[in-house]
């Protein structure tokens, strides 16, 4: 091998080690409960280092009505994917349901930061998952429609998991999964109950 | 129980598939007594809906037996129901307003996604059609699972034989629907394109509705004469130009209300609809939408246009120019079968309409791919095939 292909290739390990450098490095986010993304973002789909998504439906019941089966409802809380939904023993905390504990690949404690009653409850992950994530669950009236749930979600993978790349699959997965959720929520509290085309109970 | 089950463009089989069972408190079990093929199945067996897969279970035209309910089913066991094609929730926005194949709830989740990327919004579940409908298992079977059946299907009273009350699940409603889109003013001329089961029930409802002329337009001479047995003007488009006879039937000013009761697979070798067929054989196209660009083409100024006919995708060549600067109003959408079926009872019960003059065929269950490889391919004959499991 030549001088000049030895110099070709040292060129060529220096800028990739570079590049992947500046894709792994990424500054540890400090928590600050006041900044939680989710609670300010909406229509974005970046804010700052955070990945934004989020899903909206409109319920034809009361926000009372719907938290109360976010809150109280065993049969949605099965069904969720993504969405977090209250620990019962500890008021301010939630569970990460399974599809959301994998992403962040750890269990993700997730703690309530903001709530106004029937508008707003927004919450935070707390401890080193593989994400850190912010969210929040509005409710609006829409009229005779109905209330409009909205939630949004915020997520910053850290380390390695922060190629861009990955953000975006994170956000995609996040957004149709917090879409299911939200309709699977509908489903319940307008019929009663998770629409599904099985012809059996035990069927798949 | 058995089943006719989709193996494949145009391979039916009828198989040996799971008893359906109570999964949510408000479902009940119904024994299908007949059940029909409908033109849109067609549609699947052709291959030209998408989201069809191996050994789903056909069928969207069926009446039968309650013999299981939920815990929250209002139905009793041994109740006579016929089963709208659509399924609904009742409770939805969409369901309050009676828009019921616009219900928000009943298509499951998982197979909401493809239908809103198709069309911007999911859509209400169906029996026995595509996966964008929920893949619901259909009533070409011995026994089907019915969602919300406190709901959806629509207790019949014993004395009135199946045959005259089995097309009260889609055709007849949708043929009473088309008519009512083109909201009929008494005397109106009315152009129906399509002359099998929905057009058919088309004319006969606009005629019900107090049109004052209907022009039916097919090119197979045996549906012509059932249109021509209804009253209807028939035009064949194999022997004459649509639009010319048109404009000359109506003095030059068009039909007040079209309706395309043909939809995605439109018949006949005009140069669009060639054009269309190569698209669809080749998967770069999914409607041949001749019909509907002829029946825009063909209104009067200031005209409805509705479309009962079913379309999956995207056709070009759309003659938008026609309809905004005539002034067209254009109206269509899946039947919201339940809005109507009170009604059109009572017609049924008082002899003012018997729907069972369509029927043409009646066949065992096992013969299911008989009925469908005719009913396409012999459509003079073969107008309307009902099956007994």
């Amino acid at each position: 091998m030549t001088i000049a292909n030895w110099a070709r290739y040292g060129l060529a390990a220096t800028l990739a080690t570079a590049a992947g450098g500046v894709l792994i490095y990424r500054r540890k986010p400090g928590i600050n409960h006041d900044a939680a993304p989710a609670r300010s973002a909406r229509h974005r789909r970046r804010f700052g280092d955070y990945r934004v998504t989020g899903a909206t439906v409109t319920i034809r019941a009361t926000p009372e009505q719907i938290r109360a089966c976010w809150q109280g409802n065993a049969q949605l809380w099965s069904a969720l994917e993504y969405l977090p939904f209250p620990e019962g023993n500890q008021p301010d905390l939630l569970l990460p349901p399974s599809e959301l504990r994998d992403m962040a690949s750890r269990p993700l404690l997730t703690r309530i930061v903001a709530e106004r009653e029937d508008e707003l409850i927004a919450w935070r992950s707390e401890g080193e998952g593989h994400a850190d994530m912010h969210g929040r669950l509005r409710f609006r009236d829409n009229g005779s429609k109905g209330t409009a749930v909205e939630v949004i979600m915020a997520v910053r993978p850290q380390h390695f998991a922060s190629a861009w790349k990955t953000e975006a699959m994170m956000a995609e997965a996040l957004k149709l999964g917090l879409l299911r959720d939200l309709r699977r929520m509908k489903m319940l509290i307008e019929t009663g109950e998770i629409a599904t085309a099985r012809m059996r109970p035990d069927a798949a | 129980m058995r089943a006719a089950t989709f193996q494949g463009k145009g391979d039916i089989d009828v198989r040996q598939m799971p008893d359906p069972a109570i999964v949510n408190p408000r479902d009940c079990i119904i024994e299908v007594t007949s059940t029909a093929i409908c033109g849109s199945d067609l549609h699947l067996y052709d291959g030209v809906i998408p989201g069809v897969a191996k050994d789903d279970i056909l069928g969207h035209e069926f009446m039968g037996r309650v013999v299981a309910t939920g815990k929250e089913s209002t139905l009793e066991v041994g109740q006579r129901v016929v089963v709208p094609f659509t399924i609904f929730c009742g409770q939805c926005f969409h369901c309050s307003e009676q828009r019921y194949s616009n219900c928000d709830n009943s298509c499951p989740v998982e197979d909401q996604e493809v239908a809103e990327k198709a069309f911007g919004h999911p859509m209400a579940g169906m029996f026995g059609y595509s996966h964008l409908t929920g893949g619901f298992a259909g009533g070409q079977a011995e026994y089907v699972r019915i969602p919300y059946s406190d709901v959806v299907p629509l207790v019949v009273p014993e004395d009135i034989p199946d045959e005259r009350l089995l097309f009260l699940s889609d055709i007849l409603p949708t043929g009473w629907m088309a008519a009512l889109n083109a909201e009929i003013a008494p005397g109106d001329t009315i152009a129906v394109w399509g002359c099998g089961p929905v057009g058919l029930f088309a004319i006969l409802s606009a005629f019900q509705q107090k049109a004052g002329r209907v022009i039916a337009i097919d090119g197979v001479k045996g549906r012509l004469d059932m249109a021509e047995q209804l009253g209807a003007e028939p035009v064949n488009f194999h022997e004459t130009d649509i639009l010319d006879a048109l404009k000359q039937m109506t003095g030059g000013v068009g039909p007040d209300a079209v309706i395309d009761a043909v939809g995605m697979e439109a018949h006949g070798f005009a140069i669009d609809n060639i054009a269309d067929r190569i698209k669809q054989t080749v998967g770069i196209g999914q409607d041949r939408a001749h019909v509907l660009r002829q029946a825009i083409m063909a209104c009067r100024k200031g005209g409805r246009v509705s479309v009962p006919g079913v379309y999956g995708g995207k056709a070009d060549l759309f003659p938008l120019g026609a309809l905004m600067q005539k002034g067209l109003q254009l109206r269509t959408g899946q039947t919201h079968v339940r809005r109507f079926t009170a009604e059109l009872l009572d017609l049924i019960e008082r002899d003012v309409i018997d729907p069972s003059f369509l029927i043409s065929h009646r066949l065992p269950l096992d013969e299911a791919a008989t009925g469908y490889r005719n009913f396409r391919d012999h459509q003079d004959e073969w107008i309307k095939v009902v099956m007994h499991p």
